[in-house]
């Protein structure tokens, strides 16, 4: 049960769109995020304040906020690289913040919102996802809706880093994202992602989700490789540099082979405006509910 | 470490020999664009089986997804060994289309070449994670080993612990320079070869058998 009511506890499969309007039971418009396999004794204390700091009207930005610069390098790094692709892709065509009037691409928001046409639209359940790198037309009241109130600015810590708080949903904490690129398993990211995106967090290409997935799982080989030093600093230079694929204009690429050979999933097609096709790794979808 | 080290690969051996004689190894030929993959692929399934891989061309990313030629049987000494060759496209870190335009190709076509061509070396930076046995490389003689994208590859092959043949092609040429190949990978033997002309082909067929039979 990935989401549930904070006010009645109802709980919606992920990637549900019922609570879009708010919760049918309660008209509740407050959601925390369970990914599966999360330990509930554990968190549940931790979660109540969170979701009170995601409330998404009043746009405050509560200590909560600040929360990603404490966590491990390793994922203020997956997310902040992550994002660094959203940046890159969407920037491929149009400026980063051109698209709407969303919080900085550099953001956990856009990183794990990314993934929201593609789980959203898709269902999750293809092999092939493709990345939409604008909004997708057949959005939908509530999401539209979502989207553009996500975007006061005085919400964004305009440092790069800001949790998914939508007003859809409000559930999107910071400790959503730990979830999703602490290396539990890209289900879970998928997990995160479905719910950014039913929060109405779009149009970035869901490569990105792919991303900190892929890069979730891959942390471990990393570290078991440790003891190659020279492989290692080459990977972690070139991990600064860019992303797998980085397209400068149309028909220049840059190319990042270590992520590349890292990723699970597997680009099957780029497109000229950036966007691009992959196929999600069979566990992904097994995993996925 | 050291000792773990030995453990892995006596144990990569014993499953080597104990795997030998099943499916046939599929072996990927990497490099660089251009260093002449493909001319080396055609050259032994043309050998061995009488066709050839993909079309040949002077211009780099004429490969641009990865072709595969089965069960290639290759006879040494009496001895069959079995191998799938996998001929992908060449691995560079930057994919440009106008390097395409010099060689007379409109825009479009060029930007598509590159498109692809990038496709290609995600494609072929994939087997290389999941499906490959062993790795012949090639390079080109001519130009410069010491590059990043050979660093990188000869370092990921070696740490997945795959049997690595790197070849020095193009000793046809008189700027060949297979010393320098040598000095550049200390920790590999080295064969000088003409994939174009046949030059030291036997010598190559031997140490195939010899690694990946």
């Amino acid at each position: 049960m990935p989401h549930q009511c904070t006010n009645c506890g109802r709980t919606f499969a992920d990637g549900s769109k019922e609570m879009l309007s708010g919760c049918p039971d309660c008209s509740g418009t407050k959601f925390q995020f369970r990914p599966d396999g999360f330990d509930s004794s554990e968190a549940g204390p931790d979660d109540e304040p969170a979701t009170g700091d995601a409330a998404p009207v009043d746009g405050s930005v509560t200590p909560e906020s600040s929360e990603p610069a404490d966590r491990g390098d390793a994922v203020s790094r997956t997310v902040g690289s992550a994002a660094a692709t959203v940046r890159d892709l969407v920037g491929g065509s149009a400026a980063p913040d051109a698209t709407d009037a969303r919080p900085p691409s550099g953001t956990a928001a856009g990183a794990s919102g990314s993934g929201a046409d593609a789980r959203g639209d898709d269902t999750g359940e293809d092999d092939i996802i493709i990345a939409e790198s604008e909004p997708v037309d057949d959005e939908d009241l509530a999401q539209a809706d979502a989207r553009s109130q996500t975007a006061d600015p005085d919400e964004v810590p305009g440092d790069g880093f800001s949790p998914a708080t939508d007003t859809g949903s409000g559930d999107s904490d910071p400790r959503d994202d730990p979830g999703a690129t602490t290396g539990e398993s890209g289900a879970t990211t998928d997990d995160a992602a479905g719910e950014s995106g039913a929060a109405g967090a779009t149009a970035d290409p869901p490569a990105v989700t792919g991303d900190a997935g892929e890069r979730s799982v891959t942390e471990e080989p990393d570290t078991e490789r440790a003891d190659r030093p020279d492989l290692a600093e080459l990977r972690e230079e070139l991990n600064e540099q860019f992303e797998s694929i980085r397209v400068v204009e149309p028909g220049q690429y840059e190319l990042n082979l270590m992520e590349l050979y890292d990723r699970e999933e597997y680009i099957i097609a780029l497109q000229e405006d950036g966007r691009y096709s992959i196929q999600v790794p069979e566990t992904w979808r097994e995993a996925d509910v | 470490m050291g000792l773990l080290t030995d453990l892995k690969d006596s144990i990569s051996r014993a499953a080597s020999t104990l795997f030998s004689g099943e499916d046939p190894k599929r072996i990927g030929i990497y490099g660089p664009p251009n260093a002449g993959k493909t001319t080396l692929a055609n050259r032994i399934a043309r050998d061995w089986t009488g066709d050839a891989v993909g079309p040949e061309s002077h211009i780099p990313h004429e490969t641009r997804r990865a072709r595969r030629k089965e069960n290639v049987e290759i006879e040494r000494d009496g001895k069959k060994v079995t191998i799938d060759i996998v001929d992908t496209p060449g691995v560079t870190t930057k994919v440009d289309y106008t390097e395409f335009l010099e060689h007379d190709m409109e825009k479009d076509d060029a930007v598509r070449r590159s498109r692809e061509a990038t496709e290609g070396v995600a494609e072929a930076m994939h087997w290389l994670r999941e499906d490959v046995d062993g790795v012949i490389y090639v390079l080109d003689s001519t130009e410069d080993p010491f590059t990043q994208v050979n660093t990188m590859l000869i370092g990921i092959i070696e740490s997945q612990d795959l049997p690595v043949l790197i070849l020095a092609n193009k000793i046809d040429l008189e700027e060949s320079s297979v010393q320098r190949i040598r000095n550049a990978f200390p920790q590999h033997e080295t064969t000088p070869l003409s994939a174009l002309e046949g030059d030291n082909m036997d010598e190559l067929y031997d140490k195939i058998a010899e690694y990946f039979g």
